[in-house]
């Protein structure tokens, strides 16, 4: 019972901070309420024993990207005539809420209506970095390569998109 | 406590799609894509919680590390986007339509 | 050689011949004109060979040829051969076509000589044979149109065949489209009777042995669109127009095609279908008035004509005319034997007109050519042995054929057609001499050092022939037994007269023709006379006849098309397509709003598709789920 209230105070903090996430003005409230959102997951991964992925997501998530992401912000020195005018956001929003609204629904309705948890018995093991990293290099080693690929050619990538002449 | 994580990972990344779909800010906009990920790797890691496999959060993880890339890529598009347009407007980059 | 290979050898030396010159044309840059000669020579020189054997054979053994090719056509129960058959008739046709074809080849290697298009030339020359063998020998009507439309195409290649000068492309359009009229007619006639007898196999054969079911007025109407066909490949009254203006080609092809060959495919497709018009003889008697009013409208115009190719067209034209008559009155082999003997002397006319315009710069106005005798002596000798022979002075050729042929009509009881088979004849001595004593009786003289061997050897040897083919259907009254009329064995009817009254006759006809010659020799030899006769009178100008066409059928044509093409192409269907790309271009802007380039109205619009995909499955999987 204590983990079903913690998680509906998680559920709450996390659907209500990235609402505020999308619907704010500026920037760098959008990011400041997205930490929110991030660190809640997080917690959130933890309250299903995933005690790893909790420490990956507040180290790269709520520590490297959204830092970066501020770092940004306040690096080009936004001011409000620098941001879009957006006038009918609320409509936009309210709209696509709409569109998207039969798309949850329906969603929802299927998992509701199916059976699909196994609630399988969690080892004293899972969710540690042995059990993840066991896993990840024994199973999954081609695609953990192939990431270091892709960073490496996101990193190249970046670096002649923000050069000063093309 | 699978069923609650999905049906919270749904209303996550409806709220994503909101985002990217209405909002003209390219920052705003780059936040909601996360929260598409995120809402996927609550999913993911749900289902490894269910099934007591590790690989769903193998899968998580890795989908975190094209997160840190995007994010490098991301980053030098604001960079480049406001040196040469002093704006965040996404409106902006239509190139590909008709000028008119 | 067993028959059926010597037939098909018969039919494809000429096309195989045609194919190699095209070939070697095409490919070589240069190539020898003596290449083109063997070849072509070769070519036409095997089907007279066996041409001969042919109808040596066929005479001689009573044979007849067939060869089957293959199956052309094969649906259901109905097929079609390329089948070949050489029975008296076709022998016959064979017996003058393929040797006249091959002596115009050889005088044509003269009159072409270092012309730039030789190659294209024979190649259409030899094509020409292949398809008029195939006109000939065919088994059924279709393989005959085949023919009849191949023989109708090269002529027009032929006819436009110098087709730098656009007049000579122009009466080439102007055969084809005139002889269009008349394939429509023949196509038309092919498709009655098809419906109508074609159950039982298309052959000629079965044909012929189903005609008796057929419903009479659909016979006449099915004899009537043959003629149609006949009339437009034969030049008769109403769709003539085109012969005069086809003596644009090179002198061989008229000699060959519009005087020889295949002009007298009508006649010869009429003789075919001798069965169904002996069952209808309305159609029959109205071919001999077609036939009698061709030929004295053409004879009146050669006499007012001064090129000398047109008076030689006009006087085809007008010789067709008796053919036809003949034919109407159903004296099938008469007509047949008079195609054979004009094949020779008209042949030889157009070929000794071809040497005077080689030998005099390419002049044909015989005003111009006056005075020529004594420089081409051999050739006055072959032009007055063909026009007395034409004139129908015994004992030459024609004599024997157009005499047959007046003693026909006048054995039917058709007096009107006998009279103007008659004024006819005299007028065809009449200009015939007129032609001659203008060129060669004048106190001028002109001189010429031209002349070519192969030319004249071929000329030689139709003189001969045009001489003496008559033997070959001498009539009992000189002691011969039609021999070729009982070789062809056609539906003839019994048109015999007393001997003294067909003496009488024959005496009459000939005195009047001499006199007639003696009044033409009075009136323009030595003297000046052609040059006074007057430009503007009705004969001279044809009877305005090309004017009325243009004015009848041509111009109403030509301003319909204006019409449809200002009025309801323009006006009306331009304007409604224009209209639909404007509406194209206005719905273009409205959807370039969708379009513009902003990714994220792109996202909007997918997801507006999930969602809409998502809500259907829902709905549709609502049971299931």
């Amino acid at each position: 019972m204590q983990s079903d209230s913690i998680f509906f105070l998680l559920a709450l903090i996390t659907i209500v901070s990235s609402i505020v996430m999308i619907s704010a003005h500026r920037p760098i409230d959008s990011a400041l309420s997205f930490i929110v959102t991030l660190v809640s997951i997080a917690a959130l991964f933890a309250l299903v024993n995933a005690t790893f992925l909790f420490v990956v997501q507040i180290i790269i998530y709520a520590g490297a990207i959204l830092s970066l992401i501020l770092f940004i912000i306040m690096f080009l020195n936004i001011k409000d005539e620098n941001l879009p005018d957006e006038r009918y956001k609320n409509y936009w929003l309210l709209g696509t809420s709409l569109i998207v609204a039969p798309f949850s629904f329906i969603l929802i309705d299927l998992i509701l209506r199916s059976n699909i948890a196994l609630k399988a018995q969690i080892s004293e093991e899972f969710g540690t970095i042995k059990d993840v990293g066991l896993t990840l290099f024994d199973k999954w080693i081609l695609p953990f390569e192939l990431v270091s690929i892709l960073l490496l050619v996101a990193l190249i990538g970046a670096v002649i998109l923000s050069k000063k002449e093309a | 406590m699978l069923e609650k994580y999905m049906i919270l990972s749904i209303i996550l990344f409806s709220i994503g799609i909101v985002g990217l779909i209405s909002r003209r800010n390219i920052i705003v906009i780059y936040m909601s894509i996360e929260l598409l990920l995120n809402a996927v790797n609550l999913s993911l890691i749900a289902i490894s919680a269910d099934t007591a496999d590790a690989s769903a959060q193998v899968v998580s993880m890795l989908i975190i590390a094209i997160t840190a890339s995007e994010a490098a890529l991301f980053m030098a598009l604001f960079v480049v986007l406001f040196r040469n347009k002093a704006s965040l407007d996404v409106n902006l980059f239509d190139i590909l339509g008709n000028k008119r | 050689m067993s028959d059926s290979t010597l037939l098909s050898t018969l039919l494809l030396s000429p096309l195989i011949s045609a194919a190699l010159i095209f070939f070697i044309n095409m490919l070589f840059l240069n190539p020898r004109q003596s290449l083109f000669t063997f070849l072509a020579l070769t070519g036409s020189g095997v089907s007279a060979v066996l041409a001969l054997i042919v109808s040596y054979q066929s005479y001689f053994h009573a044979q007849v040829f067939t060869s089957h090719l293959f199956t052309w056509l094969s649906i259901g129960e109905f097929t079609i051969e390329l089948a070949l058959k050489a029975d008296a008739l076709g022998s016959f046709m064979l017996l003058f076509v393929a040797p006249v074809s091959f002596l115009i080849h050889l005088y044509a290697s003269g009159y072409m000589d270092k012309d730039k298009s030789y190659g294209r030339f024979f190649t259409y020359f030899n094509l020409f044979i292949f398809f008029m063998f195939l006109l000939v020998l065919a088994d059924n009507p279709i393989i005959m149109f085949i023919g009849w439309e191949g023989v109708g195409l090269v002529s027009y290649a032929l006819i436009g065949f110098y087709f730098e000068d656009i007049q000579n492309t122009y009466a080439g359009n102007k055969a084809f489209i005139v002889n269009r009229v008349g394939d429509f007619g023949f196509l038309s006639a092919l498709m009655l009777l098809f419906i109508e007898a074609g159950s039982a196999g298309f052959s000629f054969d079965s044909i012929f042995l189903s005609l008796a079911q057929i419903d009479p007025s659909m016979l006449s109407l099915i004899a009537f669109l043959l003629f149609v066909g006949a009339m437009g490949k034969s030049a008769q009254i109403p769709l003539f127009v085109w012969l005069p203006d086809a003596m644009a080609g090179p002198t061989p092809v008229s000699a060959l095609i519009h005087a020889a060959t295949m002009v007298t495919a009508g006649v010869y497709m009429v003789a075919r279908f001798a069965p169904l018009y002996t069952m209808t003889p309305d159609i029959s008697l109205f071919i001999a008035y077609v036939g009698a009013f061709s030929a004295l409208f053409a004879a009146i115009v050669a006499t007012r004509q001064y090129d000398i190719k047109k008076i030689l067209a006009y006087s085809t034209m007008s010789q067709l005319g008796f053919m036809f008559m003949a034919l109407g009155v159903g004296a099938y082999s008469t007509a047949l034997f008079h195609m054979f003997t004009h094949a020779f002397f008209k042949g030889l006319l157009f070929m000794a007109a071809g040497y005077i315009i080689v030998a005099f710069h390419h002049k044909q106005d015989i005003r111009e050519l006056q005075g020529i005798r004594k420089s081409l002596p051999l050739l006055f000798v072959m032009m007055f042995t063909a026009s007395l022979s034409i004139s129908a002075i015994p004992p030459l050729s024609a004599f024997f054929s157009k005499d047959a042929i007046m003693g026909a009509l006048y054995a039917s009881g058709h007096v009107e057609l006998f009279l103007m088979a008659l004024v006819a004849s005299l007028l065809t001595a009449y200009y015939m001499f007129r032609m001659v004593f203008v060129l060669f009786y004048s106190q001028k003289t002109q001189s010429t050092k031209k002349s070519s061997k192969s030319m004249l050897y071929p000329m030689v040897v139709l003189t001969v022939l045009s001489v003496f083919a008559g033997l070959l259907n001498l009539p009992e009254l000189f002691g011969g037994n039609l021999n070729i009329s009982n070789w062809l064995n056609l539906l003839d009817k019994e048109l015999l007269l007393p001997h003294a009254k067909e003496l009488l006759l024959i005496s009459v006809n000939t005195l009047l023709i001499l006199g007639v010659i003696l009044y033409t020799y009075k009136r323009y030899a030595y003297t000046q006379a052609i040059h006074k006769e007057s430009q503007e009178n009705l004969v001279a100008k044809k009877f305005y006849v090309d004017e009325i066409y243009t004015l009848l059928i041509t111009q109403p044509l030509h301003y319909l098309s204006i019409f449809f093409e200002q009025k309801i192409s323009h006006g009306i269907i331009d304007r409604l397509i224009n209209l639909s790309a404007l509406y194209y271009a206005r719905a273009g802007i409205l959807f370039s709003y969708l379009e513009n380039g902003n990714v994220r109205f792109y996202a909007l619009y997918m997801l507006i598709g999930v969602v809409s995909g998502f809500v259907y499955l829902y709905w549709a999987l609502r049971g299931v789920l």
